[in-house]
């Protein structure tokens, strides 16, 4: 999904969260957004789903305006993992993966063929075919984050949007899991607080104080001047023997 | 795969006619059973004259215990027993608390202080009937606690829903302990001795005033409520990971928590008015339930009423024969067997 973001502003009790973003993201692309903490990454994030109305501009996915989509309509196209979401009920993977198909079931529409081919297809997407039926409450972090995909997945979106999917997550889960997104076929917007991970997007746009400042390849947006200026660090970038980039940072100014 | 949905669509297929069957023989039991004894024989040749004109001979008196008492009262026993557990499981869902039954919403002592108002009080002059002044509590309190909650977190719109759900759950303390205290201050202001024990007894649930002319609206309401609960089952379901889980999912949050949440105001209102406030069925059920049949909403909502509706006809049994030649309200039986049950929740809970 093309998703065209025109003078987006966000204000949560008049206090402007978000200021005149700008930003065109392609079909098909992996484009990271990366800022310091209360950023409003997401904030963003949330707009794009749908879930907060901007207070101006507009939000256009594949040309039609986000604000006049009904709210079944969207869920088909676009999916939102939170940067945290969890449950107390005792369910089970694939109860919690089977929610994704909300939008396409009415009370009168029960469960259909094409719901279970959703729902095997998402749990085998992100390997988890075989914990379908363990609790949630048994599962690890990592675990539950990829269950949280699959549900996302399930929804057969065209825009997936993932807030911090690596939060808490150990270095293993946290490189598996940014390869797993990495190889998803759907255009894909992760926000992200590790700037490595940021690497491997096509694009990287820099949220600093509710404003975009950057939209462009890592490689070309991760400078020392943007490291020291919104990220507040004293950091360097490195050509690594294999040709990617690696940031390293030294001290915070 | 196609076994799990064999299995399940063979359990529903049984659910469909065992539910029924269940229900009618609890109201069966919850007629045939009570101070005084009557032969089995005369309960259902009773019911069979009504239902269809068997004309047996039985003896008038026990003829009227039976059809004019005992029958309805089960009726409205397990319809209250239903509305209730329903209540409990659309708040828990939609609330996301463990805690939330129609008690915690302010619903219940809303209820009790306008039924207090209007027949000790005196309120209306004779004009409101005391279920009118009890509904009228009931979502006035409801009201406030919404009113309040929004306040709390500033603006249902642009707060976080989490802090929604735990800023309602807080207005309801509050709005419990005020209404409370209003009722608690009109019995001592205007009622005698007598009012007041009646009073007391009416708060804790009472049922002996039940006649047919009660069974309609109790039995509309929680028809009513098991229909709409279903209907939105999949919303329900949704709101598993919370508020912003269920919007991104398509649901709208703020027409399904209104509508359900006002549906159950009603319920509740209708439901309170007729018996008084009966506790924890509306908490204990849903979480009972949750361990036999699982979180989803397909199963859970018929399950909860069902066995809302037989936990409560059963207790409204133990109520009448426990205590030979006394009635007990049947808020004490369900509290005796609620508040153990429910702390095995809160153990089994703390536990995984
Ligand atoms: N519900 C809210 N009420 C008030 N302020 C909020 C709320 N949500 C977010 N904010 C503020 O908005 C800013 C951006 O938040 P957020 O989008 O969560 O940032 P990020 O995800 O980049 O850390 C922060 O300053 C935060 O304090
Ligand atoms: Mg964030």
């Amino acid at each position: 999904m093309r998703v065209d973001v025109r003078d987006l502003c966000a204000r949560i009790h008049r206090t402007p969260i978000l200021t005149d973003v700008s930003l065109c993201i392609e079909a098909g692309e992996l484009f990271g957004l990366v800022g310091p903490n209360g950023s409003g990454k997401s904030t963003l994030m949330r707009c794009f789903a749908g879930l907060r109305r901007p207070s101006a501009g507009r939000i256009l996915a594949d040309g039609a305006d986000l604000a006049r989509m009904p709210g079944r309509a969207r869920a088909r196209r676009i999916a939102l993992v939170e940067q945290q979401a969890d449950t107390t009920d005792r369910l089970t993977v694939r109860e919690a993966v089977e929610l994704g198909r909300v939008p396409y079931l009415s009370p009168l529409r029960g469960w259909g063929a094409a719901d279970a081919a959703a729902v095997a297809d998402a749990l085998a997407a992100v390997e988890m075919t075989g914990f379908a039926t363990r609790h949630w409450h048994t599962l690890s972090g990592g675990e539950r984050q990829r269950v949280h995909i699959a549900r996302a997945l399930a929804q057969s979106p065209d825009l997936l949007l993932l807030d911090e999917p690596t939060n808490h997550l150990d270095i293993r889960h946290q490189l598996s899991l940014m390869a797993l997104v990495r190889d998803l076929p759907v255009t894909r917007v992760v926000a992200l607080h590790d700037l490595n991970q940021a690497m491997i997007c096509d694009r990287i746009g820099v949220l600093h104080q509710g404003r975009l400042v950057a939209a462009a390849p890592p490689d070309e947006v991760l400078d020392e001047g943007v490291l020291a200026r919104v990220f507040g660090v004293a950091g360097t970038s490195h050509l690594d023997h294999d040709g990617s980039r690696r940031l390293c940072f030294s001290h915070a100014l | 795969m196609t076994m799990a949905v064999g299995a399940a669509t063979v359990a529903r297929a049984r659910g469909l006619w065992l539910a029924p069957l269940i229900l009618g023989l609890a109201i069966l039991a919850g007629t045939a059973i009570g101070e005084t004894r009557l032969p089995f024989a005369t309960v259902l040749r009773t019911l069979a004259n009504h239902l269809w004109d068997a004309g047996y001979p039985v003896d008038g008196i026990e003829a009227g215990i039976i059809w004019s008492y005992r029958l309805p009262r089960a009726i409205v026993a397990a319809c209250c027993g239903a509305g209730l557990a329903l209540t409990g499981v659309v708040l828990q869902a939609l609330l996301r608390n463990p805690l939330a039954d129609p008690y915690l919403m302010g619903l219940s002592a809303g209820a009790s202080t306008g039924a207090v108002l209007v027949t000790v009080a005196g309120v209306g002059g004779g004009a409101i009937s005391m279920s009118l002044g009890a509904l009228a509590g009931a979502l006035l309190a409801f009201g406030c606690v919404v009113a309040l909650a929004r306040a709390v977190s500033g603006g249902a719109g642009g707060g976080r829903a989490t802090q929604a759900a735990a800023a309602i759950i807080l207005a309801g303390i509050a709005g419990s302990q005020m209404f409370n205290a209003l009722t608690a201050f009109t019995i001592a202001r205007s009622a005698n001795a007598e009012q007041a024990r009646g009073i007391m007894f009416w708060l804790m649930g009472n049922l002996s005033g039940i006649r047919w002319e009660d069974v309609a609206s109790c039995t509309l309401v929680s028809l009513v409520g098991v229909g709409l609960c279903l209907w939105h089952r999949r919303g329900l379901d949704a709101f598993s990971f919370g508020a912003d889980s269920a919007a991104s999912l398509g649901i709208n949050v703020p027409a399904l928590r209104g509508t359900l949440v006002t549906a159950t105001a009603i319920m509740v209102g209708v439901l309170v008015s007729k018996v008084g406030a009966i506790g924890f069925v509306g908490l204990v059920v849903p979480h009972a339930m949750r361990f036999l049949v699982g979180t989803r909403h397909d199963r859970l909502v018929p399950a909860s009423a069902l066995a809302g509706a037989v936990f409560l006809v059963a207790a409204d049994v133990i109520s009448r024969v426990i205590v030979p030649g006394q009635v007990l309200p049947i808020g004490v039986v369900t509290a005796l067997v609620g508040a153990p049950a429910f702390a095995l929740i809160l153990v089994r809970g703390a536990r995984r």
